[in-house]
Parts: C-alpha cells; sequence; structure tokens
C-alpha cells in the first residue's frame, strides 16, 4: 500500500471521529481570530497599518505553533493512554503517517478562523494583503515543524508529562518571540539567539506568503525553516520507530 | 515458495525483561497455517507481551520472530504487514461505528473497497452486530471487542494475532466467535490466539502452549496433553461452605481446588469408588452436588499452572 494512501485513510478516520466536534472547533478558532483583532484595537488605541499588519500576519503563524505544540502532543498523549497509539502502530502505514494526518486535521480546522481573522484585518485597519502561493509552503512547514517537535515529546515522555513540558517549551519558544513585532526590537543577545531558532523565520515567511514582503531573504528564511523541519521530522521519525 | 508444512509464524527462545520483570524466559514454538495455535496461562503469563513482540510494538532481548521467513524483528515493517492483530486493550472505536471502523482497517491494510465492504458485511452480521453497526454512539464493552475482533479478520494477514478476543462478550455471540475464529485458519491463516477461555478454546484449538512466568510449560494438541494426564476422568464437586474434604479413595486424586470447587482426577477403573465416595460424602452434607465427566482442557491447565511457584 502506498504511503500516500494509508496517510489519506488514517486522515479520513481522523475527520470521522470527530465528525461531530469539527464545527465547535473551527467556531472556537474563528471567535478567536475575531477577539484577538478587536481587542487589540483595545489594547492599543492608535493602530497603524504596520502594527495591525504584524499582527494581523503573526496571529495565524502564532496559532499553528501552538497547535503543533499543545493540542498535537495531548492529543497523542490521549492516544498512548487509550492504546490508540500502538493500534496504530501496529497497522501497516509509514510511521510518520498518523503525525501528519493529525497535522491535516488540525490544519483544516482553523483554516476558517484564519481566513476570516485576516479578512477583519483588512476590512478593520486597512492592511495591505498580497496573497502569493507560497503561503502554502510557508503553513505546511510552520504546521508541520511545530507538530514534529509536540510528537516527539509525546512519544518520549510518559502521557502524564506531556502536556506540562509541551506547554513549558511552547511558553519558552514563544516569549519574546519576534512574531507580532520585528526582530529589531528585541534586545541584540535575544536578535542573535533568535537568528538560530526557527520561530522568526517562520513569522517571516507567513508574512510574506500574506503580504510579499519578506523581513530578511525568503530564500534563506525558506532554508532555514526546511532544515528546522527535516530536523524536527528526523527525531519524530526516530521517536516513532523506537519500541519499548 | 515454502513447503505447506512450514511454519508461518516461528518464535524461537524469545526472551524479553521488563527492569528485573522477566516476563518472557526463553519462548519458543510455532504456528503453521491453517491453524489455531492458543496460548493459555495465568495473569502475567508474559502473554501480551509475546504478542506485542511479533507485531513489532515492543523488542525482545534475545531471540528470533520469522513470519513467512521473514525476520520480524529486525523488519518491524514486513511483519505489520504480515499480520494483523486484535490488541488485550480495546480498538479504537470511539467516534466511528462498527462498520467504519471495520472498512477504514481493511482499507489500510490494503483490502480493494467492495472486497472490503462485503467482508465487513459478512463479518458483522455473523457476530449479530447488524442492528448496531452504523451507529456512532458509544459502543458497549462486548461490541467494541467483537468490533475489534473485525478490524483483525476484516484484511487478515497470513498471521493473525487475537489477544483475548472472547472477554467481554455474551454466550451466543461467543459461539459465532469461535466459529470466526476458526474459519480465520481454515481459509489458511495461522491464528494465534490468547485466551482464558479453556474449555470453549479446547474446541477451536488444534495445538495450544501453557505459558507461565514467561515460559512455556507444555505444548502441543489438546488430546495429547489430556492423554499426558494420565486420569481419563474428573470428579467435580461443590463443597458445602469450606467443608474439610473427607479423605479420597485410592485412584482418585486432588487435581484443584478453588473456594468451593473440588477437582478430582479418576481412573476408569476407579469410577464406581470415586462415585460412592462422593454419594457418602454429599449424604453427609459435606458437598452439595458433584459431577463426573470426561477430563477437559481445565484440568491440563489446573495440573500445568498449580505445579507452578505462584509468581511474588
Ligand atoms: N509496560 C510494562 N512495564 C513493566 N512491566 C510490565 C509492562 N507490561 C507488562 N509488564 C509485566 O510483565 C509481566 C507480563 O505481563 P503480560 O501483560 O505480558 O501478561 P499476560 O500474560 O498478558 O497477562 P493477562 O492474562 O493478565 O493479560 C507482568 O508481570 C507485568 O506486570
Ligand atoms: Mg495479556
Amino acid at each position: 500500500m502506498s504511503a500516500v494512501r494509508g496517510y489519506a485513510l488514517l486522515l479520513r478516520w481522523q475527520l470521522l471521529r470527530y465528525r461531530k466536534q469539527v464545527v465547535l472547533f473551527a467556531t472556537i478558532q474563528v471567535a478567536l481570530g475575531v477577539g484577538v483583532i478587536f481587542g487589540f484595537s483595545f489594547l492599543v488605541p492608535h493602530v497603524t497599518p504596520q502594527v495591525a499588519l504584524y499582527f494581523a500576519t503573526g496571529a495565524p503563524t502564532l496559532t499553528l505553533i501552538l497547535m503543533g505544540l499543545t493540542a498535537l502532543p495531548q492529543d497523542t498523549a490521549q492516544a498512548r493512554t487509550s492504546g490508540r497509539f500502538d493500534y496504530i502502530a501496529a497497522l501497516p502505514v509509514p510511521r510518520l503517517a498518523p503525525m501528519l494526518a493529525d497535522v491535516t486535521l488540525w490544519l483544516l480546522i482553523q483554516v476558517p478562523g484564519t481566513v476570516l481573522t485576516l479578512l477583519i484585518a483588512w476590512l478593520r485597519f486597512g492592511i495591505a494583503l498580497h496573497i502569493g502561493v507560497l503561503v502554502v509552503p510557508a503553513v505546511v512547514l510552520v504546521a508541520t515543524t511545530s507538530a514534529a517537535v509536540g510528537y516527539a515529546i509525546a512519544v518520549a515522555l510518559p502521557p502524564a508529562a506531556t502536556a506540562q513540558v509541551a506547554s513549558f517549551v511552547s511558553i519558552v519558544l514563544l516569549l519574546f518571540s519576534p512574531i507580532n513585532f520585528p526582530l529589531e526590537r528585541l534586545p541584540m543577545w535575544l536578535q542573535d539567539i533568535h537568528r538560530g531558532l526557527p520561530v522568526t523565520y517562520m513569522a517571516d515567511i507567513m508574512r510574506g506568503g500574506l503580504t510579499g514582503h519578506y523581513g530578511v531573504n525568503a530564500m534563506l528564511a525558506f532554508t532555514i525553516v526546511v532544515a528546522w523541519c527535516a530536523a524536527g521530522l528526523a527525531v519524530s521519525a526516530r521517536a516513532a520507530n523506537r519500541r519499548g | 515458495m515454502a513447503p505447506a508444512n512450514a511454519a508461518t509464524l516461528a518464535i524461537s527462545n524469545l526472551t524479553k525483561s521488563y527492569g528485573t520483570v522477566r516476563a518472557n524466559d526463553g519462548i519458543s514454538l510455532d504456528v503453521a497455517a491453517g491453524e489455531v495455535f492458543g496460548l493459555l496461562g495465568p495473569n502475567g503469563a508474559g502473554k501480551t507481551t509475546l504478542v506485542k513482540q511479533i507485531l513489532g510494538l515492543l523488542k525482545p532481548d534475545t531471540g528470533t520472530i520469522t513470519i513467512g521467513g521473514v525476520d520480524a524483528v529486525a523488519d518491524p515493517a514486513a511483519a505489520r504487514l504480515l499480520c494483523s492483530y486484535q490488541p488485550q486493550a480495546s480498538a479504537p472505536v470511539d467516534g466511528v461505528s462498527a462498520r467504519e471502523a471495520v472498512e477504514i482497517v481493511g482499507a489500510i491494510r490494503g483490502g480493494s473497497r467492495r472486497a472490503v465492504r462485503e467482508r465487513a458485511q459478512v463479518l458483522l452480521q455473523s457476530l449479530d452486530l447488524s442492528d448496531i453497526a452504523d451507529r456512532t454512539i458509544p459502543m458497549s464493552g462486548g461490541m467494541a471487542r467483537l468490533t475489534g475482533f473485525c478490524m483483525a479478520a476484516v484484511v487478515p494477514g497470513r498471521v493473525v494475532v487475537l489477544d483475548e478476543p472472547t472477554n467481554d462478550v455474551d454466550p451466543l455471540r461467543r459461539r459465532a466467535l469461535w466459529q470466526q475464529i476458526r474459519r480465520l485458519a481454515d481459509d489458511g491463516a495461522a491464528v494465534l490466539l490468547v485466551t482464558h477461555n479453556v474449555l470453549e478454546a479446547e474446541r477451536c484449538v488444534d495445538r495450544l502452549a501453557i505459558v507461565a512466568g514467561g515460559a512455556v510449560l507444555a505444548a502441543g494438541p489438546p488430546g495429547l496433553l489430556k492423554a499426558q494426564l494420565g486420569a481419563p476422568l474428573r470428579l467435580e464437586c461443590t463443597l458445602d461452605a469450606e467443608a474439610v474434604i473427607p479423605p479420597l479413595p485410592s485412584g482418585v486424586t486432588q487435581a484443584a481446588r478453588t473456594g468451593r470447587r473440588l477437582l478430582c482426577s479418576v481412573q476408569h477403573s476407579d469410577v464406581s469408588k470415586a462415585v460412592a465416595w462422593a454419594q457418602a460424602a454429599q449424604a453427609n452434607g459435606m458437598l452439595t452436588e458433584f459431577s463426573l465427566t470426561a477430563a477437559s482442557l481445565e484440568d491440563v491447565y489446573a495440573k500445568w499452572v498449580d505445579s507452578q511457584p505462584s509468581a511474588a
């Protein structure tokens, strides 16, 4: 059986399994997106288009990263406790197919919220969006990279510890991360750290895909995120292949 | 092509420890195509540990597992293609209907859409699940267990591993389930069956192994193991409360005692002595009822497992 077929069937299984909740989850994402934009205008009374742009394009990046680092590992930990994880591990599917099917499910749940957030930001603040095809690989890369990290945590640690460690990692990673503001606002030493981490570049390729303007060189940003993604997947694959 | 009688599943000298607990301690067994092989043994004997290694969910410390000639330890991906599996833990059926779960696993195991749909229908019908097969509300424990069996049987591997498939299942459906297990083997699969249902298993398995403490104590066809008992009959008594058992006549030996139930083995030549003893004990009010029947696999089981020093 082809690898793609295995992945597609696992995705179908997840969609069937969550069919009653998908609409609820998607609605929550929509509400969050709307809340973020309107809440933001209370927080910052004089929103310049530049600030609004960072905020509106940063929001989907943040959601994608958090999905990989919180929702996905929690689901995986729960699957390990219930026996679902072992059941699927005994099926003839590629080792990373279950993770990729989960990423896809969460992406589908987030699409309506993301689109609406951008739409409202555009109407409210008149930000300049120029959505290009590169937004597609950007979304996939950001989601997959964070999911690979979250998945590796969930597989390597006891299920009970997963939620704590995953939220610790996401706090450390996202605190002071230049997602909603430019990298230059940070002190020099923190800038240097972030030049080695993928978060800045993730925000950048997302923003670039949505506006057509990349902070640094688009090629460089993509290369760095791809490298992190490959490393994350390699670690995840190792974790998934390990037998007790 | 392998010779017809070559083992489809061959396990040799398997050991597996969890820390200091030696769950499998040098297990060897093999299962041929067309055969149902029973794995019997008390809780904690190491049965689930054994089958998880076949599926590549655990890695043996030492020993080999081959499936259709393929080294399953070195190549777990191949093992997963060759084996279908019903775990002891319930199969993941939350949120989906029985039919959906069975059809998806059938497709994942490489079945064509049409063949999978037809086979799922046959299995669900034969286990009397048609009425509930399309509901997505949570299944009862037995329904989930039966669905788990259908998921393992819809596109069976060359080896089918069933870890306690009859647990939680009502008597009539259990009868149908045993038939379907038998049919898997008749259709050519090598079936490895873990069960505590010793009496019902006797009618289904071709061969079996009794494991305790991670090791095989006895293995062979049920008939042979019963013959090795050396006593073809058994006297089963229900004692009155925790009564003291009157001395047994010669030729009648106590095989097992659990609570109020006393099991003795009896030689053909000593039948009348055994019955006279039981009738006297009943008249004295020491036992409430008794029966004399042919020895069963349960007697074999009791003999081997009782003689085992109990695990700490
Ligand atoms: N993940 C684990 N970590 C540590 N010890 C384990 C683990 N799984 C099982 N064991 C131990 O290994 C031994 C064998 O367990 P196993 O589950 O293989 O028994 P079993 O024969 O399947 O029992 P049962 O009939 O109750 O299902 C037991 O002592 C058990 O406590
Ligand atoms: Mg078990």
